[in-house]
């Protein structure tokens, strides 16, 4: 891939962690990188690491990094050729890349006639129904209840009966015997009269228990769309992913190629030409049926770089700089090797109905070793804004084999410290360490039938931790690691009694 | 040299302390129990610390900050918070009647105003932040006396954002 530059500057219209990894892939292709930021954002690690920032000014998404106008004020400013879009934030916003387009500029991400096809679940459904890709089979309106009972029938048990007014739980059934269906159907229709002044209901194939099983795609602008296989991500709270993987310990060679067969002919049906993934749920019986398709690069794209060895931010610049997938990928054997596994660290307290944290990261280490690779978007002394995602990094391992990567990842989680706000970091290495986990027996809502992941240990702290806590505060140098300069240190310092130390310093030069 | 510190543990107050023995080596009381370690500073805010007497007791890395009125430490694969006695607070729907932010975020609602009769685990105020929502309960029946919080203001963690004051109740 050691070619010319396809750009001399690129725009990053996102923050934290990616921002910081598509700022890394573009330095490595020689490009500049162009971060740009909101006030409170001012230093953040993105900014730290582009090359070139350009202030947005407001606080909130919607003053900065939604900011359409803004952004594009930006890049001309900045004289930006191209507009890397990260994820979330404007990513999946057509309109946005029609503007990218108008201002003369390349969107790094797919078409928008391509985005708009697959953006929403129901054109996206129709697309996969008509590209041949199975979707949960179910009725797509009530003709009575007697066409409902016949429609669970032909679908086969068990169905989710469920109002189509839906939402919230409420009017939707499981039925696992014949004879329990009109039942459930009449049952359904009064709570959905009750919850929604509307009756009618919808029957679907219940694909329960599931697994959440997405393909990665890359597609060129000259028709080329390329499956780099799937990723697990049945490990979910609340419908977040926690953890991801790749390949899954339940696809196999042949689910592996009809699954990307299905996603390539989707991506191809609607001239899909960048990165994109598409999402299936995958029941017990390893039948698969289509979600939805993600027009961007995903969170979890690190597990697909780390087995199948290519880079999905240097391919995204390659191809929306009009590269051919053919050239870009010659010679390489895209075959998944060995196993990776991605936690996602994030600022928010699962022990107490996972509420967020904002506030100042006293202290961080994050792990390092053979295997181990980390997207951080946080440093000691960040205090991290209550404006946006609390996600503060992503830890990725790779071994061999899935029991290494487990093992490995637990370790990693050991060695991994972010001090002054909560974190999920002891929640994560519960699920890693649970058997569950350990024997891929995934499934998406095993956090919610395992509850006592989420509560974390109920006894206090052993003695060894109370211990631990006197004597670094008798002995560390500087208690509260950092302590970043802005502002919050001092304010927080301010109440913490704890930092009277300056006498057991002393000690240290005795030795 | 000697430092003393107390912690909350199980909802009652356990006495730590650590005596400079010689060197690096600390006699540490945990409550009645009794350990002597050494401990150093690793100079990332980290100490290393070994047991003394057992040979070949595992050793551990651990990192401790103060955070507001309370310490956290990582020790072990475990990241404690505590508690000091005097430090304890009240949380949001604690049993005093004092609603508090439990981060910084902004209010999307407020359901209550003053005088208003108010039950246990009523929501009081919903407030947003990292793009979640949060309803914030009362934690006893009885009148709201103040309300701190105004619909798409931002309020910072541990801020008072609701006074009920409880009822009184039946002896």
């Amino acid at each position: 891939m050691a070619q010319n530059p396809p750009f001399r500057r690129v725009l990053i219209a996102n923050r934290g962690e990616i921002a910081v990894r598509v700022a890394r892939g573009l330095r490595e292709l020689g490009i500049e990188s162009v971060a740009v930021h909101s006030d409170v954002d001012a230093r953040c690690a993105h900014v730290l690491q582009a090359d070139h920032a350009v202030p947005l000014g407001g606080n909130t998404a919607a003053e900065s990094y939604l900011d359409v106008g803004k952004i594009l004020a930006a890049a001309r400013r900045s004289g930006a050729e191209a507009i890397h879009p990260g994820y979330g934030f404007l990513s999946e916003n057509s309109r946005f890349v029609r503007a990218v387009h108008d201002a003369g500029l390349v969107f790094i991400g797919p078409n928008a006639t391509a985005m708009d096809r697959l953006g929403g679940k129901k054109a996206a459904r129709e697309e996969a129904i008509a590209a041949g890709v199975p979707v949960i089979p179910g009725t797509e309106q009530d003709e009575g209840d007697a066409a409902l009972v016949a429609a669970a029938q032909r679908i086969g048990l068990p169905v989710m009966v469920k109002a189509s007014a839906g939402g919230g739980g409420r009017g939707m059934r499981l039925v696992e015997r014949e004879q329990d269906l009109a039942e459930a159907v009449a049952a359904g229709r009064r709570e959905a009269k009750a919850s929604f002044g509307d009756d009618r209901m919808i029957v679907e194939r219940a694909v329960f228990p599931a697994r959440h099983v997405e393909i990665q795609l890359i597609g060129d602008r000259h028709g080329h769309v390329v499956s780099l296989h799937e990723r697990e991500c049945s490990v979910q709270r609340r419908h977040q992913k926690v953890l991801e993987e790749a390949p899954s310990a339940v696809v196999d060679e042949d689910l592996r190629r009809r699954m990307g067969e299905c996603a390539v002919a989707l991506a191809r049906r609607v001239g899909y030409d960048n990165a994109g993934t598409a999402e299936f749920l995958l029941d017990d019986q390893g039948r698969f049926y289509f979600l939805e398709v993600n027009t961007r690069l995903q969170v979890e794209h690190p597990v697909t770089e780390l087995v199948t060895g290519v880079d999905l931010v240097h391919l995204q610049v390659h191809v929306a700089a009009g590269g051919r997938l053919e050239d870009l990928l010659a010679g390489k054997d895209l075959r998944p090797r060995g196993h990776a596994i991605e936690a996602r660290l994030c600022a928010e307290s699962p022990e107490n109905g996972y509420i967020p944290a904002a506030g100042l990261l006293r202290l961080v280490r994050e792990p390092e070793g053979p295997g181990i690779r980390v997207d951080s978007g946080v440093y000691t002394g960040w205090e991290v804004p209550p404006f946006y995602d609390s996600m503060l990094a992503k830890l990725v391992v790779w071994a061999p084999d899935r029991a290494t990567a487990c093992a490995r990842l637990s370790q990693a989680l050991r060695d991994t410290v972010y001090l002054g706000i909560p974190t999920n970091v002891d929640f994560v290495r519960r699920i890693v360490d649970d058997t569950a986990f350990r024997s891929a027996r995934l499934r998406t809502d095993m956090l919610q039938l395992r509850p006592e992941l989420a509560a974390g240990p109920q006894e206090g702290p052993e003695d060894l931790a109370l211990a631990a806590a006197v004597l670094c505060q008798a002995v560390a140098p500087r208690s509260g690691g950092g302590g970043g300069g802005n502002g919050a240190a001092a304010r927080s310092g301010s109440t913490a009694v704890w930092n009277d130390l300056a006498g057991f310093r002393l000690f240290e030069g005795v030795r | 040299m000697k430092i003393r510190r107390e912690y909350v543990r199980g909802g009652k107050p356990v006495a730590v302390t650590a005596e400079l023995v010689d060197g690096d080596r600390w006699r540490v009381r945990v409550g009645e129990a009794a350990y002597e370690f050494t401990a150093q500073a690793l100079g990332d805010g980290g100490i290393k610390l070994a047991p003394v007497g057992q040979e070949f007791e595992r050793s551990f890395v651990a990192h401790g900050v103060a955070a507001g009125s309370d310490y956290m430490v990582r020790v072990n694969g475990r990241t404690h918070r505590l508690t000091a006695p005097a430090g304890r607070q009240a949380s949001s729907g604690a049993a005093d009647g004092t609603v508090r932010a439990p981060m910084t975020g902004t209010v999307l609602d407020v359901r209550c105003k003053p005088g208003d009769r108010v039950a246990a685990d009523q929501t009081l105020v919903v407030v947003s932040a990292m793009k979640m929502e949060h309803k914030l309960v009362a934690g006893v029946a009885g009148v709201v006396q103040s309300v701190g919080a105004k619909a798409g203001g931002t309020v910072d963690q541990g801020a008072v954002l609701v006074v009920v004051e409880p009822e009184a109740t039946a002896p």
